[in-house]
Order: structure tokens, then C-alpha cells, then sequence
């Protein structure tokens, strides 16, 4: 068993491109458990579902794979980007 | 008479009308005659892929050749032999828009030997804000024969070819053979990845909307592909393109010239570092960020260890919409939840009592739209805002008030082309008798741009 405080963390998420949409937001904070794998903290971001197998989930500018379920140690005031590709010319 | 004052006036109106036109085709022939002139020096429009000749490697730089490019040539990245690979290498241009045209400006600028540019549309008043090698005179022309004229004034020892023709699984590898570095922009991405993965060439790409921009180097030094990235095409109804969601023109400008940046480090021979990352451009907070990227997939079904795609499909088939990044029409309604501009023109005429709502968001409204409509964004009866849903009912209240509940209040719904007006209508259908007071609810087809078309001439289009 470990204290909350030493379980959760405070990672800011930033929305590019069709998941700002989505999301109804540009930048968010989030409170998350540490470690987690990578397919759980996709599962925290809401209204992104659709997205799925179509963007580029980063920690902290570093590509991660939602469904290699990579696990993941967060700091607080990690940024975690969410970018699907652009549709624009 | 009545009759014939009226018909005097039909004579008069027709006798003005054929003296514009007769201008009108004057005007033309003198344009015609222009470009007739000049069309001897301006290379041929191709509307098909044709074998080129290899560009020659030059030996060395003429007296010319140092003073035009002395200030890149000063630089140690760059030098004399980086020009001279410039001289020798063959760039394709897909789309000569807002990002092709300040690539194509700055590539042709920098003594680049080859320029491939290849677009199927035709130059419009509303692509100047953006594409800013076609001018007002060039409205009509195809834009890859404006944008060759444009980058042979600039630089007229650039071989230009024009390509007036849609890239397809039919020409695409012949035409990418030809070129070692490639750079894109249209919807028509997987395409373009697949060709230039089976043709082993690098694929700078970029993207610009709203007010962001991406860019990304594809298939370059072990890095991924575009498929190793996004395997799964997304749903088609979740992709927005220039037109619905507007770009702010300086935007692909920049990322044009990022794009042409890398371009140039690549075939100087200096190399690109953008291998393997993902930059992103904020351009509300003037930022860029760098993603580091995963390494090519081995599972990749294109560019992995055991390909399954290994000559090019059906992508319209595969994406689930068309490849061009025009307009999609949808069709969801039956025939009676629909009526025309003209049906609808006629009840405006005859006064009948009813609701029109314009379901576009705040920002298209306040552009332009009818003055007796009420606005309410798809979004907000997609998520049922309380303010908004109070407001239908209020109005769809009064109208019953004023019809005297003798049958359903009557609801319009118009959007700019008539595709969100449809989703609308069927959210509408969902909410009748429920959320709010039993309605009759249509939608306009073709929605403002088709009043626009044939019932008022006077209203903008955009
Ligand atoms: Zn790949």
C-alpha cells in the first residue's frame, strides 16, 4: 500500500489538430497514477476514441505506443502531447 | 400597355446583357491572344506522366551561377558542391498550394535543377490568401501551369514541368521514379507514402490548418513511415479540410518553408535532422515542438520485413472517401426530410410561417447569412447545450403560437454546402416530441452556397 500522494501525478496534456476539437480544449491538467501503462492513460483522455490507431501519443516529446501497453513513469508537470496528423494543404 | 412597357423592358434588359458579354468574350480573346504569345518560352502542360531526360551533373559553377547564389554559397554547409548537387536533383511538388507554392518559390530560388508540380485544380479568388505564387490574373488557369510561370520568372534555369493531373495508383510510382526527393500535402497521403516507400525515395510532408502546422520526414534513414505511424486511416467524417475549417495563409507558408528547408539540406547532401521526429507549429503561441518518433515498424505492412502492400491499391477504397480533398457530399436523409432552394424560396415568397436555423458555427454566420434565421451551432444540438435547447423552444413556441397548432411547426435547417444541415435534421427528428415541442423538420439541400447559386446571385460566397 503506498500514500496517495506518492501514487498520483499532475502531467499537463496538450491537444493538437482534430483532438483540440474533440477534446473542447487546447491544454488540460491531469491527474493521473504513476506508473501506468500507456493504453490506460489513453483511456483517460476522454472524447479521443475515435482517434485511435490515427495519432501520435508523446511523453515528454518521446513517441509512445497505446497498444504496446508500454508502462510509463510520470513526473509532475510532465507534458504529454496528443497530435493526429493534419488534414490541411 | 402593360404587356408591352414590360416587354420593352425584356428587350432592353436582353440588349444590355448581350453587350456585356460581348465585352466579356472580347476580353477573353485578348487574354487568349496573350498567352498565345508567351506560350512558345512556357513549358508544356502535361496531363500525363512522360519518360524525362536525366538531369546532367554540371562540372562546375559559371560566373552567373556564384554571383546569383553567392550568399548560400558562403555558407560552409551549403558550398560549392552542395549547389552543384542542387543543379542535378529532381523535386516533386504534389499540390501547388499553400504549401507548395512558397516550397516551389524557395526551392526554384535556391537553383534547384528540377521542379515536378502537380495539381488538378484551377486558380480561385479564394486560394490567393495563401498561395502566394498565383495572382489575380491567373484566376481559372490550372495552377501548376501558374505556378510554373511564377517560378520561371523567378528562376529561369529551373526545368519546370507542369503536371495538370490527379496523382493515382495508375501513375503514381512512374511519376515518383522520377524524382528522387518528394514532398506532399493533399489527403492523397497514403498513396504517396506507399509509392515513394516502394520506390525507396524520402517523403517530406507537411500539413497546415487552421492555425496550426506539422511537418514530418517519412521513409528517410531508418526512420518511419506515414503507415508505421497511422496504420488506420481515420473515420471519414472526422477529417476537416481548408475549406470547412479556413487556414490563416501565412500559416502553410511557414510550414512551406520548413519544408523546403529540408528539402534543400537533403539534396545538397548535407542531410536532414529532422529524420525520425515530428515538429508540430502553434502558431497562437508562436511555438514549435519536436517529437521524437518510433524507428520504421518491422510489422509495417508497407515499409516492415514482410510487406503485404507491395504495389499500390485502391486508396479511395481503403480511406473510405475520396482522395481529393473536396468536398464530400453526404446523403442522409429520405427525399421528404429534404426540400430545395427553390421550395424553400417560395415559402419565404408566400410568408408561411416557420423556423430557419442555420446550424453553422458563430464565426461562418457572422460572414454572411439570412437575416430572419435563427443560429444555433450542430455542435451545440449534438451536445444539447441548456441555452441553446431553451432558445429552439422558445421559438418553436411562438410558432406554434402563430400557426395555431392546426399541424407541427414547420423547422428549416441550412448549413453552408448541406451536410451538417443533414445531421442536424436527423438530431432534430430524435429531439421532436421529446426535448422540445413536436416538429416538421427539413433540410435545405446544398444549403447557403446553393442560395447563393440560384436564388440570390448578391449573397457571398465563400
Ligand atoms: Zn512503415
Amino acid at each position: 500500500m503506498c500514500d496517495i500522494p506518492s501514487c498520483l501525478t499532475n502531467v499537463c496534456v496538450l491537444y493538437f489538430a482534430k483532438s483540440a476539437e474533440l477534446s473542447g480544449v487546447r491544454e488540460e491538467l491531469l491527474q493521473v497514477d504513476t506508473p501506468i501503462n500507456s493504453q490506460d492513460l489513453w483511456t483517460r483522455l476522454l472524447g479521443l476514441r475515435v482517434l485511435q490507431g490515427h495519432v501520435v501519443l508523446a511523453v515528454r516529446h518521446q513517441y509512445v505506443a497505446i497498444d504496446d501497453q508500454e508502462a510509463l513513469t510520470l513526473r509532475d508537470g510532465d507534458e504529454v502531447a496528443v497530435v493526429p496528423p493534419l488534414s490541411g494543404g | 400597355m402593360e404587356v408591352t412597357s414590360a416587354m420593352a423592358d425584356e428587350v432592353d434588359y436582353l440588349k444590355t446583357q448581350l453587350g456585356e458579354k460581348e465585352k466579356e468574350i472580347a476580353a477573353l480573346k485578348t487574354k487568349l491572344a496573350a498567352f498565345e504569345k508567351n506560350s512558345t518560352s512556357v513549358p508544356q502542360l502535361l496531363d500525363r506522366v512522360t519518360p524525362l531526360t536525366p538531369l546532367k551533373a554540371k562540372a562546375a559553377l559559371s560566373n552567373e551561377d556564384i554571383m546569383r547564389y553567392s550568399r548560400q554559397l558562403l555558407l560552409p554547409e551549403l558550398g560549392v558542391q552542395g549547389q552543384l548537387n542542387l543543379f542535378k536533383t529532381s523535386v516533386l511538388i504534389v499540390g501547388c498550394g499553400g504549401l507548395g507554392c512558397p516550397l516551389a518559390q524557395y526551392l526554384a530560388a535556391a537553383g534547384i535543377g528540377r521542379l515536378g508540380l502537380l495539381d488538378y485544380d484551377e486558380v480561385e479568388l479564394s486560394n490567393l490568401h495563401r498561395q502566394v505564387l498565383h495572382g489575380e490574373e491567373n484566376q481559372g488557369q490550372t495552377k501548376a501551369r501558374s505556378a510554373a510561370n511564377a517560378v520561371r520568372r523567378l528562376n529561369s534555369t529551373v526545368e519546370c514541368v507542369p503536371y495538370h493531373l490527379q496523382l493515382s495508383p495508375e501513375n503514381a510510382l512512374q511519376l515518383i521514379q522520377q524524382y528522387p526527393v518528394h514532398s506532399n500535402n493533399v489527403p492523397t497521403r497514403y498513396l504517396v507514402n506507399d509509392a515513394c516507400v516502394l520506390s525507396g525515395k524520402p517523403l517530406v510532408s507537411a500539413s497546415a490548418l487552421r492555425m496550426e502546422g506539422q511537418l514530418t520526414l517519412y521513409n528517410y534513414d531508418g526512420g518511419p513511415c506515414y503507415r508505421c505511424l497511422y496504420p488506420v486511416p481515420p473515420p471519414p467524417e472526422t477529417v476537416t479540410n481548408c475549406s470547412d475549417g479556413g487556414v490563416l495563409g501565412v500559416v502553410p507558408g511557414i510550414m512551406g518553408c520548413l519544408q523546403a528547408l529540408e528539402v534543400l539540406k537533403i539534396a545538397s547532401g548535407h542531410g536532414s535532422s529532422c529524420g525520425q521526429q515530428l515538429v508540430t507549429f502553434d502558431a497562437q503561441s508562436a511555438r514549435f515542438r519536436s517529437i521524437r518518433l518510433r524507428p520504421k515498424q518491422l510489422g509495417c505492412v508497407v515499409c516492415g520485413e514482410e510487406p503485404c502492400v507491395t504495389q499500390l491499391i485502391d486508396y479511395e477504397a481503403f480511406c473510405g472517401s475520396a482522395a481529393t480533398d473536396k468536398c464530400r457530399r453526404l446523403n442522409l436523409l429520405s427525399k421528404e426530410q429534404r426540400i430545395t432552394v427553390q421550395d424553400y424560396k417560395s415559402i419565404v415568397d408566400n410568408a408561411e410561417p416557420h423556423l430557419l436555423l442555420d446550424v453553422r458555427p458563430l464565426v461562418e454566420v457572422d460572414i454572411c447569412n439570412l437575416p430572419s434565421s435563427l443560429n444555433i451551432p450542430l455542435s451545440s444540438l449534438e451536445e444539447k447545450k441548456s441555452e441553446h435547447m431553451q432558445l429552439l423552444q422558445e421559438r418553436i413556441g411562438q410558432l406554434k403560437q402563430q400557426i395555431d397548432g392546426v399541424c407541427w411547426p414547420p423547422v428549416y435547417v441550412i448549413c453552408k454546402m448541406g451536410n451538417d444541415s443533414q445531421k442536424a435534421v436527423r438530431i432534430l427528428g430524435k429531439m421532436s416530441g421529446t426535448e422540445v415541442d413536436n416538429i416538421k423538420v427539413k433540410d435545405i439541400c446544398g444549403g447557403l452556397m446553393a442560395w447563393a447559386q440560384w436564388i440570390d446571385p448578391k449573397f457571398p460566397q465563400y
